[in-house]
């Protein structure tokens, strides 16, 4: 089922670049959320529907995937974003096939349970991000692109030293995770190891001062909020860390976590002071999007089971609003050609649907107690409280300061006087808006249940950390 | 049988070529080569000797990669005179020769039935190309006469002409330093590359290819056999692996900038000689040919000749396989996951850690890593705005060869398990 699932987007995908119409990007994202979803519904927690089968015979490589509560969250809400970006973005179908290879290459990232395999499919979604960017981008496309690629090869070479000396100091016969979760490291190899994944990871996520590529990335992408959505997904970083990194070198983990914790409370910190400076939507989303994911790998960092959970559980949700609003802007540049906050005013008087979606979009960033981002930041701050109080707090002021980015960009766009007749939500992005809407909800209503299969694992990460009940 | 194959079809097509017209020599070659791949086939995983001529595992791997080159070549070219054909069909002999001996005078014939054939079809297009293989030719020969020198210090060394004779001594060990120089110079390894970019620019694409491809397989095979000091390995990768990256960082040229390329990978390609293993030598060979056989047919399709890097814009709106195919294949040159690439690389710095050089091992690295500016920019050049040249799509054949290529980097990327069996033939 679990390669059913991963393989489904990526053959719509590679139909879809082979010059296969639009329509069937759409039937494809489709079936993959409603696949997933199917899987969330039925996933009993523990690790469910186990695939492996060699890759390098004699290598100890296999492909070898697995779903456990995780990762089962992590599918539906990437095939949600995806679903809902193929509804309203108008892009060709190539663009669509693009998208979707990368939602199949992300599905396999979270499934992996061998570190190799991770590695390859970390690498491998580099290409559709890439190709989008080039594709589609906008003038500066290429400094844009060379930034990325740039930053990301400088931590992925630390990454595969790591993976190959994970394998080979520890003593593991194979790359599979339970193995190498078997084959400890020494103390002294664990740091360095530690060191090679921490860097890859820390730049994807993006912790401060490793960010310089994101804010380049989206202002280039294209304006329909497609690729951007995705980028929002690819964040994978905290992820990693939590799935890779810490449980296989928790030694190495200990010694820098300090500095760790420091710098996704600065990350979170120093974004959303941006984000409250930017003059255009998209610039807005990607500092916030930063300081985002400041606050979830706080939580991962803090070592707690409660810290690590929210972290987690704010990285699914803030897949699902972040792309949501970076969809919306996209139908907002669509409709007046322009993102930039200050010259639009008053469209809540022609496009009210949109205004109404576009708050309840943005008061989930905020954290509004009900919708989906509450829970995943409550829990975060809690966590982070316990290992560090000034940290926690220092940490907090973000979550201040983001309701003061957002309602504001949300006031200039929507009141104020002013405006012109913007046409109001149509057709199929009334499923988006009704969709994303019941999900920001239900995610924020029944936390229980979402984060059910996060429980375990997160008590597992502490214990192993030597904290935990 | 390969051996006799080759031989006959080369004598033979030399005597009916002034009969035949073209396109039947043309025929009766790939005849010839598709003939030889089967005898190979068929006679896989059994060793065969006969005095100094001896078919092992490595050999057959080696064959197969140089077989699969020619053909590619073969097919790809439009002559109008029948000797190109047999020129290659000459060289493929030479290559076959030189990987399945460890005698040092056939070493030496071999070395010598390739490459004239070589320095001909490098002349095929006259002006520049008369320079360029006039290079090639004037270092060949210096490299011969090196080879020589080395077969003879080995004999006084060892008193025996074959290599793996027991040896030791100051004199051994320049004596192998003298035969790495002599390989050297046909595997592109820096310090002996001066030759690869102005005869890979000035050279018809279809004859660099069957020199990226052919030449490359048939000399690793040798430097095979060839156990060469770790110390003498290690400043042949640092410097190919540098020298190759930076340089190819500055060119403007498509096939210029392939050259460097290929000497970089030369010397990724060395990294595996340091534990000898010939699986992992062969993967790393074999995902280079299907790489650079991909790109020098893209290249061949898009212009004969130069093929400045303007020249290649727009080619992904023009015919979209050509473009993604190339795409793949410099993809697959940079080592980027799920290609077959990035698995020979795997491989290669895997047998490198194995024998504890992480010097060069890092230096690798980190000029991969390098590598990424001018694959990226090749590769994603196809993609833009379209430039107004006239584009003539190939015949549909070399089209479904493309094709192919770009099928099998992918399949291999992501099932490296299908081939390694095949390879390990060599052990």
């Amino acid at each position: 089922m679990v390669v059913l699932a991963v393989l489904l987007p990526v053959v719509f995908g590679a139909l879809l670049l082979l010059g296969l119409p639009r329509a069937l990007g759409v039937l494809g994202a489709g079936l993959s959320f409603l696949l997933n979803l199917y899987l969330f519904l039925t996933h009993p927690g523990g690790v469910a529907h186990a695939f492996q089968a060699p890759l390098l015979p004699g290598a100890g490589v296999y492909w070898a995937f697995a779903l456990d509560g995780l990762s089962a969250l992590f599918f539906l809400t990437v095939a949600l974003t995806v679903f809902l970006g193929a509804l309203v973005a108008r892009v060709e179908g190539r663009f669509l096939g693009l998208a979707l290879l990368m939602e199949g290459l992300l599905l396999g990232l979270f499934a992996a349970r061998d570190l190799l395999v991770f590695y390859v499919l970390f690498e491998a979604a580099l290409i559709p991000a890439l190709l989008m960017l080039y594709l589609y981008g906008g003038e500066g496309r290429t400094r844009a692109l060379y930034t990325f690629v740039l930053f990301t090869l400088a931590g992925s070479l630390p990454m595969l030293a790591a993976v190959l000396a994970a394998k080979a100091l520890g003593g593991s016969p194979t790359f599979l995770l339970e193995d190498l979760l078997a084959h400890p490291l020494q103390e002294e190899a664990a740091f360095w190891v530690f060191l090679g994944f921490a860097l890859a990871f820390a730049i994807k996520t993006p912790l401060f001062p490793l960010h310089a590529w994101l804010p380049p990335f989206h202002q280039e992408n294209h304006p329909s909020g497609l690729a951007d959505a995705l980028g929002t997904l690819y964040k994978v970083g905290v992820f990693a860390f939590f799935r890779f990194a810490i449980p296989l070198a928790p030694e190495g983990f200990a010694q820098v976590q300090g500095l760790l914790l420091f710098l996704a409370a600065l990350s979170a910190l120093y974004g959303a002071w941006v984000a409250f400076a930017a003059k255009d939507f998209k610039t807005l989303l990607a500092y916030a999007g930063l300081s985002h994911m400041g606050v979830a790998a706080l939580g991962v960092f803090s070592g707690t089971p409660e810290g690590a959970m929210g972290g987690l559980y704010l990285l699914a949700a803030s897949g699902v609003y972040t792309g949501g609003l970076f969809l919306l802007a996209g139908r907002l540049y669509e409709r007046t050609g322009t993102l930039e906050i200050g010259r639009y005013r008053g469209l809540a008087q022609s496009a009210p649907g949109m205004a109404a979606l576009a708050l309840i979009l943005f008061l989930a960033m905020v954290g509004l107690p009900g919708l989906s981002g509450f829970p995943g930041e409550f829990l975060t701050l809690l966590g982070a409280y316990k290992a560090s109080p000034w940290l926690a707090a220092l940490a907090f002021l973000s979550v201040i300061a983001s309701a003061a980015y957002a309602l504001t960009a949300f006031q200039k766009t929507f009141w104020e006087e002013g405006g012109s007749g913007v046409k109001d939500l149509a057709g199929a992005e009334w499923g988006f808006a009704l969709l994303s809407v019941l999900a920001l909800l239900l995610m924020g209503v029944f936390p229980g249940y979402f984060a059910r299969g996060l429980h375990p694992l997160a008590e597992a990460f502490a214990k192993l950390l030597g904290g935990g009940a | 049988m390969t051996l006799a194959i080759l031989a006959v079809f080369s004598v033979a097509l030399t005597l009916l070529g002034f009969v035949l017209p073209p396109q039947g020599v043309k025929r009766a070659t790939l005849l010839g080569l598709a003939l030889a791949l089967v005898s190979l086939l068929l006679t896989w995983g059994r060793p065969f000797a006969f005095g100094p001529y001896a078919v092992d595992g490595v050999s057959q791997v080696f064959t197969l990669l140089a077989l699969l080159g020619a053909l590619w070549t073969v097919g790809l070219v439009r002559s109008g005179r029948f000797e190109f054909y047999l020129l290659v069909l000459y060289a493929a002999l030479g290559m076959h020769l030189l990987a399945s001996t460890r005698h040092l005078l056939l070493m030496l014939v071999a070395l010598e039935a390739l490459s004239l054939p070589l320095y001909a079809l490098a002349t095929w297009r006259r002006g520049q190309g008369l320079e360029a293989a006039l290079k090639y030719f004037l270092l060949g020969a210096l490299a011969a006469a090196f080879f020589l020198y080395g077969a003879a210090l080995h004999y006084g060394a060892t008193g025996s002409l074959v290599l793996g004779a027991p040896g030791e001594g100051p004199l051994y060990a320049l004596a192998l330093g003298l035969l790495l120089v002599g390989l050297g110079f046909k595997a592109a390894l820096a310090p002996f590359h001066f030759w690869t970019p102005d005869v890979y620019q000035g050279s018809p694409t279809p004859v660099v290819l069957f020199m990226a491809t052919g030449v490359k397989a048939a000399a690793f095979a040798a430097l095979l056999r060839v156990a060469a000091p770790p110390e003498a390995l290690a400043l042949l990768v640092a410097l190919s692996v540098v020298v190759g990256n930076l340089a190819a960082l500055a060119q403007k040229e498509a096939k210029r900038l392939l050259a460097y390329s290929s000497i970089a990978h030369a010397g990724y390609m060395a990294l595996a000689l340091y534990t000898g293993n010939a699986q992992a030598l062969g993967f790393y060979l074999l995902t280079y040919v299907l790489a650079t056989g991909l790109a020098f047919a893209v290249l061949s399709q898009v212009s004969p000749d130069r093929v400045p890097l303007e020249a290649l814009r727009g080619l992904y709106r023009k015919d979209p396989l050509l473009g993604l195919a190339f795409l793949v294949a410099m993809l697959s040159l940079l080592g980027l996951p799920p290609l077959a690439g990035f698995w020979g690389k795997y491989l290669a710095f895997a047998e490198a850690a194995r024998a504890g050089a992480w010097g060069v091992l890092v230096l690798a690295l980190v000029t991969s890593a390098v590598s990424a500016y001018y694959y990226l920019g090749l590769g994603l050049a196809v993609f833009a705005r379209p430039e107004e040249t006239p584009f003539r799509p190939g015949p549909p054949w070399a089209r479904a060869a493309v094709v192919a290529a770009g099928v099998l980097l992918l399949a291999l990327g992501l099932l490296p398990g299908l081939a390694l069996p095949a390879l390990a033939a060599g052990g």
